[in-house]
């Protein structure tokens, strides 16, 4: 027996490997979580999350040394002096851009979870049906009603708020208690609601912010601080949720810098054996064993893993015999909407600042609509107040200007939208063996592109979010959109896609790799297509799903 | 708190945040402010932006620029925060200013009284809306210690805890909220 042995290996601490770890230690595995990056301690090490603005020497905004530093983050508004590091060192682990990919990374434990934007929404039967019905890539292996009561157990545990809306396009979970929407915004939706009637909807966002205490978690205080991490515990992330679930069982090992640079696959019962990691503070190599291995770090980080390993058998790596790993890598398309004025509501403001915002679901190329482009998107949005330091048009300076500073402007209403990305075989990563990170090992080349598809829906997604602004009574509505850079959307999927045959995907329905049965990958990697909602909860459902399924085939001996 | 001593304290937290005073030799007239790392101003050009912030936003019964330290936090932003490009428009556009100054009034800007101070930066402002003048680098140079002494204002503390109210942990979110009580989001 060698040491170093587990019963489970966990790739990834962030939202599915969080996850992985909760559900296998529960289920009374011993189980080790390896995460590359630092340790994050709940609560202690949110160093930020109890300053007040004025305590950033810049009011949190980006230095010429940060922007130097950060390349890739400081293209979007990541990039800021409150929780810095909570961001990758682009330096120390850069990779290749055959074409603009915006990469924005968390190496620590918890990963992007503590950064995440929170948004939780389900998928419905249209978005795991839409690949057989379009006739491209390949078919989801699941359906909804495979995920609808993992998605309860997740929404139960994690701490989902949200309306029941009753809407098919957007099924409605186990829900805490709604937020509010403001004044404006519940003006604007019952004008939305005038004019579309049951055509389009608009809801309160569902986030996974907790409105009433949950397991020892205090309910959301209205900070909007979440990404400086929480010491109330009301957002879910690994730290606040799942680590101390595992942590509670007695079963769970976490450590921290340990690059997980390969699977170790044995030829001989086509399985894996465990994984080789790479120390990132001493650079030593280690091995630890265990009957079954949860891939979880990342869609592009768990598609690196497995080509990196089991390359004597395959060239490509483990679950490469399809040739689709790597491939049909995905994201969210953004950058584009509308804004405007509200006009009234002067005597009105909020306290409080809200977490969330409003969310339009998807309605296009439904109920029979067919569109120049297939697929869909959903919008994103809120009403808020203008505050102090907005231009004032009647003053220009002295002490009348100072004092108009401390009255709100006027009301504002803007939304986004998140469009649906295809799964295009072309749209890939593969290991960039010319270039090495700081510890010599090759990085990743990301090639991807927004294509024809993705161009003509952002037309609709411009000109429909000023028309409905405009329907909803917002005045000078101004649209926007921008050249469409995948990676924006921080929702990276594919690279490992389920499917129902391994000629064509490199999971099946359970998110095991075809060629090693006791290897699952549950996060963004798994995904068949992409929808247009936020894709976490369902990597969380699919995680639970998949930890079920593993510890039932172990007790039955199938792996 | 005593409202006095409350404004005091802070403008003695905003001071020792800021960068130490330097001890160096002067390579101009009067001693700068400050020492910065990249953008290099004399003493007298410092204390212009420092009159210019104190210009937009006055001393009244209630705290001015200067009294929050307001031209130390725009420097820190100009310094850290700006390319050495903008940084050079900065400095082109500062000596801009203080010459359309000195051309007006047959004196420096630092001089100037008050009443003169304003009139000119209300010209600056007149001739920003107007877009009269071709003058780029001075009105750019004028617009980035407007936009940085407000910045620093309404996101001092002073501002976000005597103006109007900020609460750490609000702890609940009133979606009705009258707006005559004002809070800072």
């Amino acid at each position: 027996m060698p040491t170093n042995t587990y019963d489970a290996i966990v790739i990834g601490s962030g939202i599915s490997g969080g996850w992985a770890a909760k559900e296998l230690t529960e289920k009374g595995l011993k189980t080790i979580m390896l995460e590359r990056g630092e340790n994050i301690e709940h609560i202690k090490d949110y160093v930020n999350a109890n300053k007040g603005p004025w305590e950033f020497p810049h009011r949190g905004g980006r230095t010429q040394k940060m922007i130097e530093d950060y390349p890739v983050l400081k293209r979007d508004y990541p990039l800021n002096e409150t929780n810095l590091n909570y961001w990758t060192n682009e330096k120390d682990a850069p990779y290749t851009e055959v074409k603009r990919f915006d990469w924005f990374r968390g190496y620590h434990v918890g990963g992007r979870s503590l950064m995440w934007g929170r948004q939780s929404y389900r998928w419905a039967d249209v978005d795991f049906e839409a690949n057989a019905k379009d006739g491209i890539a390949t078919d989801w292996p699941i359906r909804y009603k495979d995920l609808h009561d993992w998605y309860g157990y997740a929404e139960r545990f994690a701490g989902i708020s949200g309306n029941k809306d009753g809407l098919a396009i957007l099924p409605d979970g186990d829900f805490m208690p709604p937020m509010d929407m403001n004044v404006v915004e519940k003006d604007v939706q019952k004008r939305f609601k005038d004019f579309y009637k049951d055509t389009r909807h608009f809801v309160i966002g569902r986030t996974a912010n907790i409105t009433v205490p949950h397991n020892n978690r205090t309910n959301c205080q209205y900070r909007n601080k979440c990404w400086l991490g929480c010491p109330f515990g009301a957002y879910f992330s690994t730290q606040s949720a799942t680590l101390p679930a595992a942590m509670a069982t007695g079963n769970l090992t976490v450590r921290p810098w340990s690059i997980v640079t390969k699977i170790i696959y044995d030829k001989d019962t086509k399985k894996a054996k465990g994984v080789e990691i790479l120390d990132a503070e001493t650079n030593k190599t280690y091995e630890f064993f265990a009957k079954i291995v949860f891939v979880n770090a990342s869609a592009l980080n768990s598609a690196w893993v497995l080509m990196n390993s089991a390359t004597d058998v395959w060239e490509g790596g483990l679950g490469s015999s399809s040739g689709e790993l790597g491939h049909n890598l995905m994201d969210h398309h953004l950058g584009v909407g509308a804004g405007g004025r509200i006009e009234g509501f002067e005597d009105k403001y909020t306290f409080g600042r809200r977490a969330n915002g409003i969310y339009i679901p998807r309605y296009r190329n439904l109920n029979g609509e067919k569109r120049d482009y297939i697929r869909g998107f959903g919008y994103q949005g809120g009403g808020s107040r203008q505050g102090w330091g907005r231009d004032i048009a009647e003053l220009n300076i002295g002490g009348e200007f100072k004092d108009a500073m401390s009255e709100p402007g006027s009301w504002t209403f803007g939304m986004g939208g998140f469009g649906e990305t295809l799964p295009y075989h072309e749209n890939r990563a593969y290991l960039d063996k010319t270039k090495k990170d700081k510890w010599g090992l090759p990085v990743l080349a990301i090639d991807a592109e927004c294509k024809d598809n993705e161009r003509k829906m952002r037309i609709d997604m411009m000109n429909d979010a000023k028309e409905m602004l405009e329907k909803a009574g917002v005045k000078d509505v101004q649209s926007y959109t921008t050249d469409p850079v995948l990676g924006r959307g921080i929702h990276e999927m594919g690279t490992a896609r389920m499917g129902r045959d391994p000629k064509t995907s490199v999971l099946n329905g359970n998110n095991q790799v075809w060629d090693a049965k006791n290897v699952f990958v549950t996060d963004g990697a798994a995904m068949t297509s992409a929808a247009c909602q936020n894709p976490s909860l369902t990597y969380m459902a699919l995680t639970a799903r998949a930890a079920d399924f593993a510890v039932k085939e172990l007790k039955k001996g199938n792996i | 708190m005593n409202r006095r001593i409350a404004i005091r304290n802070m403008a003695l937290i905003l001071g020792s945040a800021a960068v130490l005073p330097s001890c160096l030799g002067d390579k101009n007239n009067s001693k700068p402010i400050v020492e910065l790392k990249h953008l290099q101003l004399n003493g007298d050009e410092q204390q212009l932006v420092a009159n210019l912030a104190e210009t937009i936003l006055p001393k009244t019964d209630t705290p001015g620029a200067k009294d929050l330290n307001l031209h130390l936090f725009a420097f820190k932003m100009i310094d850290d925060c700006m390319n050495k490009q903008q940084q050079d428009d900065f400095k082109a556009g500062l000596k801009a200013f203080a010459d359309a100054a000195d051309a007006k009034y047959k004196k420096s800007f630092n001089d100037c009284t008050v009443a003169e101070r304003t009139a000119f930066v209300n010209e600056a402002e007149k001739d920003i809306k107007d877009k009269a003048k071709d003058d780029a680098k001075m009105l750019t140079f004028y617009q980035t210690v407007k936009q940085q002494t407000v910045f620093g204002y309404t996101t001092s503390q002073y501002f976000m805890t005597k103006q109007v109210v900020y609460e750490l942990v609000p702890g609940r979110y009133n979606a009705m909220y009258p707006a005559a009580k004002k809070e800072a989001v």
